[in-house]
């Protein structure tokens, strides 16, 4: 098969295993004290400070960053594993989850050693957040088509306009990372790509306004960014001027490649899983045995791009397919559950499964959107397959 | 990606390429031809012991020739004498037969193993009843037969029973690959007694090698349906360019790539020594999982010719359709791992499954 498509098995990684049992034992004295109760997808709707500043003490967020920037300078594959079992979980992860996945890295990778000094050391404490600017009201897929603008003031500063959209929790962060077009487009059927930057742009500054949008469940995490004038300081150019897309497509390697996209919905087939032991049903447990084998080919496929980054690569294009299986079977789990189990979903019901199937559905369209749609991710892959 | 399996890979694809594959019949139920050039070049004993009778090397090396014939539809008995039978004889301290002579294994059917004195020592035991499903029936001239010990113990007994003369039925897969009866004659054989544990072993073995086998095929599936797409020109250009069909041969590659990272993860946990029979069973599952949406979309893409037996997609389209279903079906092996993850009860299941690869 096209060699861009697979990576090498991942080599089993003992402190990754050590990482785990400590984050598994930190979860359940949580648990024990009452600090979260789980739920699903909460990497997107888990938003709770405290516990991100917790997994900043204990050395769990900006692990494989330099120890100068407030780092541990561990490896991927125990990031992968600490992450994992706070998907597992379901704990509230959302408030950091941006600004230690991608933001974080796309600093390290291109921002100043002012930029990396300022901010990255309060990521890893688990107490600066991180919004994506990227999609717009009229740029989805077509991200390159994007018409918020930055050009140069008089003292050297950009001056932003337009607005971002489906922008997660920028309500509780500080900052984003905002890609804007700052010069004309070029020549051609790729030459949009050109003249794109990214600002580093504080979320306070005048002119900026957050309008909340709801999800199909009322839950606020959405919303509108809207730039009427907003002077950014020159010094915040995020890399390269011109090198946006550039920048923005090692972004994606990052955010398209963690478990976080088939995880989503574990707590589900967790509460599933109970049912299952608790019923003895056989046709339950198969299903439990088909969901938990297409899990466990995800996990293998996200541990070989953990080892993958370990080596110094940047896989964008197996990030994009394992986030089109991933996300695939996250909706699945669902369909798959409610057809062995009787459910009445509810958001209210006092049945864990029935709530836990609700949240799910309720979130599911979400899945194969978020981070590029499905369709945007098997192009990707076909030019993985030299189709394209 | 260079490994230390490409010389043996080279080597099986070398003597493949002077036997084309066919459609299997009763008639021609096997390549004996093919059979014949890999005992000659040493290949059907890859990965058992050189002091049993075996050529040596290691189990990746095993694996490297089961996968390569799985992907060139090689009508031939390596996975179950190289995977299977061959290391299930071995662990059970019973000597294998000459690896030129093609052996297979049996795990089904209603078979009654009777321990006897036939003044040839001890191990010695008659097995009377009929063995189903075996892969190879009336090809292989061994068959290594797994069955319950008798009432009273625990376990399992394996033994090599020579298919000389015996009574097979013609069943065949769906790709004509023979898939009979045995009717076992009580004649005295060789067999151990094996633990339930590894009892079932043996099966998770052969469930993996078929997994094996899935990823081989569906890799090999993919490839050529990517290949038909960029030479097929329909509307004035190649069908790979439609994003319609970009979109299903970028889903049969998604599936393809899972698969191998599963099944590869499995046969580590199987070179590592560890306990294999969550793995395997979840790499089976997975891979007859994929069948489903590889070999529908292969045939979509390839049109009516993929449909015909001029074609050579058949050959593997119809080979993974009953693979998925062999060693154990794809609905018993979920319920397998369903119930396994499940042994340390419902708030066990995310420990578990972070143990199983």
């Amino acid at each position: 098969m096209s060699s861009s498509l697979t990576l090498a098995p991942a080599p089993p990684s003992e402190a990754a295993e050590e990482v785990r049992t400590q984050v598994r034992e930190f979860l359940a004295a949580e648990q024990a004290a009452g600090t979260f109760s789980t739920h699903v997808d909460t990497w997107l709707s888990g938003v709770d400070p405290a516990f991100s500043r917790k997994l900043g003490e204990r050395g769990w967020l900006g692990m494989t960053w330099p120890k100068e920037y407030g780092g541990h300078e561990r490896s991927a594959m125990e990031r992968y594993a600490v992450t994992e079992e706070l998907l597992a979980a379901g704990a509230p992860v959302a408030a950091h989850w941006i600004a230690d996945r991608q933001s974080g890295p796309n600093l390290l990778r291109y921002g100043t050693e002012v930029q990396r000094q300022e901010i990255l050391p309060r990521i890893a404490a688990g107490e600066c957040y991180f919004v994506i600017g990227m999609s717009e009201p009229d740029s989805g897929s077509d991200l390159a088509s994007i018409r918020t603008r930055a050009a140069r003031n008089g003292d050297g500063d950009w001056v932003v306009n337009g607005a971002k959209i489906w922008t997660s929790n920028a309500h509780h962060s500080h900052y984003g990372i905002v890609l804007v077009r700052t010069g004309p487009p070029g020549e051609g059927p790729r030459g949009k790509h050109q003249g794109l930057t990214q600002l580093l742009v504080d979320l306070s500054l005048p002119g900026i306004s957050i309008n909340p949008i709801r999800i199909l469940d009322g839950g606020h995490h959405f919303n509108e960014v809207v730039f009427e004038d907003v002077v950014v300081p020159g010094d915040m150019l995020l890399g390269e001027e011109g090198a946006g897309w550039h920048q923005v497509t090692a972004e994606l390697a990052f955010e398209r490649s963690g478990p976080e996209r088939f995880l989503s919905t574990y707590p589900l087939l967790a509460e599933f899983g109970r049912r299952a032991a608790d019923s003895g049903d056989a046709a339950q447990l198969a299903t439990l045995g088909r969901l938990s084998a297409r899990l466990l080919a995800l996990r293998q496929l996200s541990l070989r791009i953990a080892a993958a980054l370990d080596r110094g690569e940047l896989p964008d294009i197996p990030a994009a397919l394992v986030k089109d299986v991933g996300t695939t079977f996250e909706g699945d789990v669902v369909d798959e559950i409610r057809r062995v189990v009787e459910v009445t979903p509810s958001l209210d019901s006092p049945d864990p499964l029935d709530r836990a199937l609700a949240e799910a559905q309720l979130h599911a369209p979400g899945y194969t959107l978020r981070g590029g749609t499905n369709e945007i991710l098997r192009g990707i892959v076909a030019r993985g397959l030299g189709l394209r | 990606m260079a490994s230390d399996q490409d010389l043996v890979v080279e080597t099986v694809r070398d003597i493949l390429a002077g036997h084309e594959p066919f459609a299997l019949t009763a008639e021609r139920p096997w390549d004996a031809g093919l059979w014949a050039d890999l005992a000659e070049a040493g290949l059907t004993g890859v990965g058992l012991p050189e002091e049993a009778g075996g050529s040596g090397g290691e189990l990746a090396d095993a694996i490297a020739i089961a996968r390569t014939l799985a992907a060139g539809a090689a009508a031939v008995p390596v996975a179950e004498q190289l995977l299977v039978a061959g290391p299930a004889l071995l662990a059970a301290g019973l000597d294998l037969p000459s690896p030129e002579e093609p052996l297979t294994i049996a795990v089904e059917g209603a078979v009654t193993a009777e321990p006897v004195d036939d003044g040839d020592g001890p191990g010695r035991w008659t097995l009377t009843g009929t063995a189903t499903d075996v892969a190879w029936a009336g090809v292989a001239r061994h068959v290594a037969v797994l069955t319950a010990a008798p009432e009273g113990i625990e376990g399992a007994v394996l033994a090599l029973v020579d298919t000389e003369g015996l009574a097979t039925s013609d069943a065949r897969n769906l790709a004509g690959e023979p898939r009979g009866s045995l009717v076992l004659g009580g004649a005295p054989a060789a067999g151990a007694l094996l633990t339930p544990a590894r009892a079932g072993e043996v099966r998770a073995r052969y469930a993996l090698a078929r997994a094996v086998q899935l990823a081989a095929a569906l890799e090999r599936v993919l490839a050529w349906t990517v290949q038909y797409a960029g030479e097929r020109q329909q509307f004035g250009r190649p069908l790979g360019k439609f994003q319609a069909i970009q979109m299903e041969l970028a889903e049969m590659a998604g599936e393809v790539t899972a698969v191998t990272a599963l099944v590869d993860a499995a046969v580590q946990t199987l070179g590592r020594g560890e306990d294999v029979v969550l793995a395997a069973a979840a790499a089976k599952v997975r891979a007859g999982a994929a069948v489903e949406v590889v070999a529908r979309l292969a045939h979509q893409v390839h049109g009516a010719i993929g449909f015909t037996q001029e074609h050579k997609l058949h050959h593997l389209t119809r080979r993974c359709w009953s693979w998925r279903d062999e060693a154990g079906s794809e609905l018993t092996w979920s319920r397998v791992l369903g119930v396994g993850l499940l042994t340390e009860g419902g708030d066990g299941l995310w420990p578990a499954l972070t143990r199983v690869v």
